[in-house]
């Protein structure tokens, strides 16, 4: 059952009550840092972006949701740990396939690098009502519609994800058999993303009925309902952070 | 001097004709509708009902392209040049699927009410105004502050009527506004409908359900595009209009016309009942016998379920069954029913009371928390679902769920070869999977060329395939016409005539009564009702029925207003003949 829309979580913590753009702000200033600052800090991103979560009650559904994620970089540290061009200094061979330090450390640093970035951008997606990042946007004179579309474009994904699981059901109970070779399991994707895509086809053109029955295509200038609030706190938050973004690029300058 | 003023909405010469396609979806209609009129729109699938609703709010041909002929005026103005922005203040529109109504990024009903005022650029501080005055006037005040993804089917629809009506139109109109709702939340959109119109909203509704039909000051009725009536619903949809037509006779219409009555207590159990009562003790009329099928659609011819693979019939045992979805919410809350070989089972109840996560345990889509279901004696934990499926069918609600192939042999074929039976084996299953439901002259059709209640049958044709010994259909009547569910009752009858168990999952208390042996009524993830259809639907247990969403089958509820004892008759045969005798 559906609890929130996307995959915002509501709460009424302090990052919860922070400005969508304040936000937005942090999400872009730890996605640079963790590409310009020294692999060192990395853990020091990734325990503040957990700490952010910890205090909003909001570290199990982060790591939940970041399930995917995780293989994928498992899947990046192993495969450079064992592949890595040019790595000589080998920690333990299997047959042909060596584990090299280089390797290693190229992967760590790559995933970790991806794990930030993930962590920050879901936990923003956590804390922040989609209909108040657009009413934001709009307010910095973003187009209302183009807001529109890129925030229904993003809350699809779930619903995308419910949709997927409802076909692996109906096609299961046809008796298609999930699994095995590589090749059956490619026969297989036929079957679900056929589906996924013409029922989302489907979807669309009653959510576009849907949509223009409520003016969303009338031209006029648009009013707003939803007001946002953006005390004091979070301008000076938005200029401190205006000061980390030059800080940041003063540090990585420095180090090269 | 000042003539009478122009009716809210007139349609004269009306047809609609697609590109590319040889016959016009709508030809010559001419309507005139009042102020305030609550006018529904019959006919079978195909007949243009969704067509003339999308002309008449303007969305043909500014969105969806076609050639229209004839003219649409509003308040005697007509539409042809307004933009779909200033036709949308004078005509709402609302489709069929809540879910897809809503703008799914709205945290609040309230919110989502502002989302059509924030378009049209009405001032911030006029919204709250108007959208308190909409959720009072639809009764949903309460719900002003609830998450629009959490609320029900029936709530969600409401919110979604709310959310055009906000917008401040005359005219609302509908598209099978209830396809997918249960009972209540059917009777509380046709309530609500039926209290605008009274308001002066005009509401015109493209329908099936007699529940809504019923409650209309008129009707019409289509067939292949063109009108072939226009008058009470009781007389629209009798046996000299719906019945030459191969369409639906609601029950209660059949009764009063076997009994000699006006059709339009037709749709009123207590009216109708008091109308017998004041008879009998009136002069006696003469009673017929209203043909065999009067009420429904005609049953198509039945085809006999030959059975190719050779599967002995299987019991199911569930035992202290509880499931749990991640969040904690508990779906099922100790179940316990056995299903003997060859049983037909109707599970009944509102939308969110177990049905399907019950059903989806019988194939081991879903496991336990605690208890067990055993298929056959087996336990099904850690049973592939696609090997269960040698043993259990399951056909989803959506069709679109599951169809991809080119054509619909080939589609009804995707089961059997998944089981690799022999090629001759296959070729046998889906000519008589295709025969079952009627669609043999399509098998070369690409399946989205159809409608959706013909895509349903398609579903169905390509589990039927699989020649299970247990068939599990979800909600199989949803979307189809009266042909259509008459179509699907057949094919459940020779399915177990031919000793092969079904297990349906339907909100259609008739369809539950006419073809199933025993029906399970379920509220809050438990049984509450179990038994034969005449031990269930008994006016003892209205109550119950009522707190799950469900209602008496008509002819029941009929007998329930005459104070009739159980058991009692659960069809317009029934009824009529009870009341000869």
């Amino acid at each position: 059952m559906l609890t929130a829309t996307g995959y915002f979580r509501p709460r009424s913590s302090w990052l919860h009550r922070r400005h969508p753009t304040t936000k937005l702000l942090t999400a872009f200033w730890l996605l640079a840092a963790a590409f310009l600052l020294p692999p060192s800090a990395l853990l020091a991103l990734l325990a503040a972006v957990w700490l952010g979560a910890v205090s909003c009650g909001l570290l199990g559904g982060l790591l939940r949701s970041s399930r995917v994620g995780l293989y994928l970089l498992v899947s990046i540290v192993v495969v450079n740990a064992f592949f890595f061009p040019g790595g000589h200094d080998f920690l333990l061979a299997l047959g042909p396939i060596r584990l090299t330090r280089e390797g290693l450390e190229a992967g760590l640093v790559g995933g970790g690098r991806i794990l930030v970035v993930l962590e920050a951008l879901l936990l923003f997606l956590f804390t922040t009502l989609a209909d108040d990042l657009l009413e934001a946007l709009v307010q910095r004179g973003a187009s209302a519609r183009l807001a529109f579309v890129v925030l229904s474009a993003v809350q699809m994904v779930p619903r995308l994800q419910a949709k997927a699981a409802a076909i692996l059901d109906a096609q299961q109970a046809r008796g298609l058999a999930i699994g095995g070779s590589i090749g059956g399991r490619l026969r297989a994707l036929v079957p679900l993303v056929g589906p996924l895509l013409l029922g989302t086809l489907i979807d669309v053109r009653e959510r576009t009925f849907a949509l223009e029955a409520r003016g969303f295509g009338s031209g006029l200038p648009r009013t707003a309902y939803r007001l946002v609030a953006d005390p004091p706190a979070d301008r000076a938050l938005r200029w401190l952070l205006a000061a980390a973004f030059v800080g940041l690029i003063v540090v990585a300058l420095t180090i090269r | 001097m000042t003539g009478a003023p122009p009716p809210a909405l007139r349609l004269t010469g009306l047809g609609v004709r697609y590109p590319g396609r040889s016959r016009p979806a709508l030809e010559g209609i001419d309507l005139a509708v009042g102020r305030g009129e609550f006018f529904g729109v019959a006919g079978r699938n195909g007949a243009g009902k969704s067509t003339l609703a999308l002309v008449v709010a303007g969305f043909i041909p500014r969105v969806v392209r076609a050639r229209v002929e004839g003219e649409v005026d509003v308040a005697g103005r007509p539409t042809r040049t307004a933009t779909l922005a200033e036709l949308i203040r004078e005509v709402g529109i609302v489709f069929a699927t809540p879910a897809n109504q809503l703008s799914s990024s709205k945290p609040t009903v309230r919110e989502e009410l502002a989302f059509g005022l924030e378009n049209l650029g009405v001032p911030r501080e006029e919204m709250d105004g108007r959208i308190d005055r909409a959720l009072a006037e639809l009764g949903i005040a309460d719900l002003a502050e609830r998450l629009p993804a959490a609320l029900s089917g029936g709530e969600q629809q409401r919110v979604a009527i709310a959310s055009i009506l906000v917008m401040g139109p005359g005219i609302l109109v509908l598209d099978e506004p209830t396809a997918q709702l249960d009972p209540a939340g059917t009777e509380a959109v046709a309530a609500l409908l039926h209290e605008r119109a009274d308001a002066g909203i005009t509401v015109v509704v493209a329908e099936h359900k007699p529940a809504v039909l019923g409650r209309a000051f008129g009707c019409l009725v289509l067939d292949a595009g063109r009108q072939v009536a226009l008058d009470a619903p009781g007389r629209a949809l009798g046996s000299a209009v719906m019945g030459q037509l191969g369409g639906a006779v609601p029950t209660l219409v059949a009764v009063a016309e076997a009994l000699g009555l006006d059709p339009r207590l037709g749709f009123d159990p207590a009216a109708l009942a008091a109308a017998i009562g004041q008879r009998a003790t009136g002069a006696p009329g003469a009673a017929r016998t209203p043909p065999a099928g009067a009420a429904g659609a005609p049953t198509p011819p039945a085809v006999p379920w030959q059975p190719v693979r050779d599967q002995p019939p299987v019991a199911i045992e569930i035992e202290g069954l509880v499931h749990r979805y991640p969040g904690g919410v508990e779906a099922l809350r100790g179940v316990d029913l056995a299903i003997e070989p060859g049983e037909t089972v109707a599970i009944v109840g509102r939308n969110g009371s177990g049905k399907t996560t019950l059903a989806k345990h019988l194939n081991g889509l879903l496991a336990p928390a605690e208890g067990r279901v055993r298929v056959g004696g087996r336990d099904l934990r850690g049973t592939a679902v696609a090997e269960a499926a040698r043993t259990v069918g399951f056909v989803f609600q959506d069709p679109d769920d599951q169809l991809f192939n080119r054509s619909v042999a080939r589609e009804v074929a995707f089961g059997p070869s998944n089981l690799r039976l022999p090629a001759a084996d296959r070729d046998r299953l889906v000519a008589r999977a295709l025969e079952s439901v009627g669609l043999t002259g399509e098998s070369a059709t690409n399946p989205y060329d159809l409608d959706l209640s013909a895509r349903k049958l398609v579903a169905l044709a390509s589990v039927l395939a699989i020649d299970p010994a247990v068939l599990v259909l979800d909600e199989p009547t949803t979307g189809q016409d009266g042909p259509g569910m008459a179509r699907v009752g057949a094919l459940v009858d020779a399915f177990a005539a031919a000793g092969r168990t079904v297990i349906a999952i339907t909100h259609d208390m008739e369809f539950a009564a006419r073809h199933f042996r025993r029906v399970v009524a379920m509220r809050e993830g438990r049984v509450i009702l179990d038994g034969a259809p005449e031990a269930v639907f008994t006016p003892g247990n209205a109550a119950a029925l009522a707190s799950t969403g469900l209602a008496l089958p008509p002819a029941a509820a009929v007998a329930a207003a005459l104070g009739w004892a159980a058991p009692v008759p659960l069809d317009a045969e029934g009824l009529v003949a009870r009341l000869r005798d």
